[in-house]
């Protein structure tokens, strides 16, 4: 763990890390514009049985997009998400069933959504097959043998596992009126591992860097190949602890729907938060404002009243706009800039 | 596992059988007509397609029916559950079991006015029936299913009975555009508000409606998604306070509401309506945390549906029911009859895995 080299390689300049944090900025601008609007159409929403719900969804939805993330910052994707949710979820009820205890259950199933992760890894630098074709076809695989292990039966927990179930839908400790959920404080520690290790650790750097340029990395001596797979191993074991928090919380399993386009949702948590899908950029933070937006919207959509056929045109709509004014200020600040610089230079000539 | 394997081998014989002396060109196509045309080629028996619209415990029950009729009528029941269930994965299915030498359909059509043509021209090649949801413009033989509006009629009175003195209630639902979820809905509506029965009543999502001391607040949808149908129902209660009482449409409804409720510590204080016969629900009832639910019978679906396109497929058109319509009677489920409706469900299920 002490190549500088990596290390160097992936610093980004000045300029690119100020773009990151304007990325953040942005998603926090368009949070901070639904919260108030919802809020001030109906102060219902700042009550803290809501913070509460939109709390608990921003959780677990975040921790499948910050997965999601470690493939997109690689310059990969992961489409196999919903299916590594369902087939996590699908599992769990049964083994607990057969009679394993809770904790070597969760394992279980948590080394399983790992060791998917390491396939995908696998083939993708060892066989050289593309991180879309790999992931589709896990999509394809898992959401089929999920159907095929509970036939189509609608699992869950019953009353039986209220104990384990706290995992999702505990509140263990208050801030004022509001109960923290379980959930929130395990997205807190994943967002905060995740970024140390993005951030700060040699090889979160590699990761970086092999984003913006596989070649250059190569050539710099970074391991290409087992950061790759690391990438997919640890999206594939958020998707299933996100599987596992899913299916405490909700308590009813549908194999066939289970976590259907829920990888939509990370992906699009993780690229709104500021992860390009070119790779090579990516912000813990950003990812989970982006959750908790998209999260925000479908609640605030209940809250007004807006009719729930318009709901993913209102979600669209937001995103997009969210979108557009980021790059526009962008683009302003970027013209103010150059326009300061020039003037400096016609200062210095004169 | 053999019995799909040995159905693969006789459509491919089939499909071979009949395209050899065709350019290869035109190979798919004819073994598609030919298998369809001659149905007895590969096998004498009476093959039957039962088609579901989904993916869904419900369905296991209606299947558990049409294997217990496939047992006690020797017919052949290939039992489908398109997924996605969208009315174009539907029709692949259909058009490939055709390939495969089927001679009777029944079907819960996703879309049942888009799905009109192509239903009309399966009535050209086997026998066809619908069931659970009807396409009644289409040449379709008969229909098997529970009046949609009435057992919403039957879901609404449960409410009306616990709240004598009304209030808010708000409706929960997989989605609106199949025709059994619109009069689901409006037969609900209905009964809260006291109107007098008529099914052709369309009330829009978003129109305020009140009477009786009821007030309709909300209609949600959730696309099948289990978590969303969750979250729909505790963005409700924050918006809705005072929220009296809630129905669930579709199976997996009243389960989401009975976790959302217990999340939000309300369980007791908002009166459940539910549909169908998840264990989630059953046990909501014996705890009484839901009010009762409406069963359709679906063992009756699969068996009658099987029953009845045997006696076709023989020439015997006496079965057909008055009016093209088999109504079978929904089931009020609550405290007081549950234990018999869980003992006959569970017997109605053995009765189908034989097979």
């Amino acid at each position: 763990m002490t190549n500088s080299s990596g290390a160097s390689l992936a610093q980004p300049d000045a300029g690119s890390r100020l773009a990151g944090w304007g990325k953040v900025l942005g998603i926090f601008g368009l949070l901070v514009a639904i919260v108030v609007t919802t809020g001030a159409m109906n102060p219902r929403f700042f009550g803290a049985e809501n913070l509460e719900n939109v709390l608990q969804r921003t959780a677990l939805f975040g921790i499948i997009g910050i997965g999601a993330a470690f493939p997109i910052v690689t310059a990969g994707i992961d489409l196999s998400i919903g299916s590594v949710i369902a087939l996590v979820a699908t599992c769990l009820p049964p083994l607990l069933d057969a009679g394993v205890p809770a904790g070597p259950a969760v394992i279980a199933v948590l080394l399983l959504a790992a060791g998917l992760g390491l396939i995908h890894g696998l083939l993708i630098t060892r066989l050289g097959l593309q991180p879309f074709v790999v992931t589709l076809c896990g999509l394809l695989v898992y959401r089929g043998v999920a159907r095929y292990i509970v036939d189509d039966q609608t699992v869950g927990f019953g009353d039986s596992y209220d104990g384990l179930r706290t995992l999702a839908t505990g509140r263990p400790f208050s801030i004022g009126a509001l109960d923290v959920p379980a959930p929130a404080l395990v997205l807190l520690a994943v967002a905060v591992l995740a970024a140390i290790f993005l951030g700060r650790s040699v090889w979160g750097r590699w990761m970086l860097a092999l984003g913006r340029n596989p070649t250059a990395a190569r050539y710099a001596g970074v391991p290409v190949e087992r950061v790759t797979i690391l990438a997919y191993v640890i999206c594939s074991l958020l998707a299933g602890v996100g599987g596992v928090l899913f299916a405490l919380d909700v308590n009813s399993v549908q194999p066939a729907s289970m976590g259907n386009f829920y990888e939509l949702y990370a992906i699009a948590a993780a690229v709104l938060g500021g992860c390009s899908l070119r790779g090579g950029e990516g912000s813990i933070l950003g990812v989970v404002l982006g959750a908790a937006v998209m999260r925000l919207l479908y609640n605030s959509i209940v809250l007004l009243g807006i009719p729930s056929q318009l709901e993913f045109a209102i979600v669209g709509g937001v995103l997009l706009l969210g979108a557009i004014a980021d790059e526009v200020v962008r683009r302003l600040a970027e013209a103010r800039r150059a326009r300061e610089r020039a003037r400096a230079r016609t200062e210095r000539t004169t | 596992m053999t019995a799909p394997n040995h159905l693969l081998r006789e459509g491919l014989t089939a499909m071979i059988h009949s395209a050899r002396p065709l350019l290869a060109a035109l190979s798919m196509g004819a073994a598609l007509l030919a298998a369809a045309c001659q149905p007895g080629q590969a096998d004498d028996g009476v093959r039957i397609a039962y088609v579901s619209n989904g993916v869904d415990p419900f369905w296991d029950v209606a299947a558990a029916g049409a294997r217990a009729a496939e047992a006690e009528f020797g017919v052949d029941v290939e039992v489908v559950f398109p997924s996605p269930a969208t009315a174009e994965v539907q029709r692949q299915k259909v058009q490939d079991l055709l390939v495969r030498g089927i001679n009777a359909v029944a079907i819960s059509p996703v879309d049942a006015e888009n799905m009109t043509p192509f239903l009309d021209t399966l009535t050209e090649k086997v026998h066809l029936i619908t069931h659970d949801s009807d396409a009644p413009k289409s040449k379709r033989r008969c229909f098997i299913g529970v009046d949609n509006y009435e057992a919403g009629r039957a879901c609404g009175e449960l409410l009306v009975e616990a709240l004598p003195d009304g209030g808010e209630v708000a409706i929960f639902v997989g989605r609106l555009e199949q025709d059994n979820a619109r009069l689901r809905r409006q037969g609900v509506i209905d009964a809260l508000l006291g109107r007098p029965a008529d099914a052709s009543r369309s009330d829009a999502v978003d129109a305020a409606l009140s009477g009786n001391g009821f007030t309709i607040v909300a209609t949600r949808t959730d696309d099948f998604d289990a978590a969303r149908a969750k979250s729909n129902v505790e963005d409700t209660l924050v918006k809705y306070p005072e929220l009296a009482g809630v129905a669930g449409l579709f199976a997996y409804n009243a389960p989401a509401c009975v976790e959302a409720l217990k999340g939000a510590g309300r369980l007791g204080t908002v009166a459940i309506a539910s549909f169908d016969e998840q264990d989630a629900t059953l046990d909501g009832i014996a705890a009484g945390h839901v009010l009762g639910t409406v069963s359709q019978n679906p063992f009756q679906y699969g068996y009658e549906s099987v029953r009845i396109l045997k006696a076709l497929c023989e020439g015997d058109e006496s079965v057909l029911p008055e009016g093209g319509i088999l109504s079978t009677p929904p089931t009020v489920v609550k405290k007081d009859n549950l234990e018999a409706f869980r003992a006959k469900l569970k017997a109605d299920i053995a009765s189908g895995s034989g097979k």
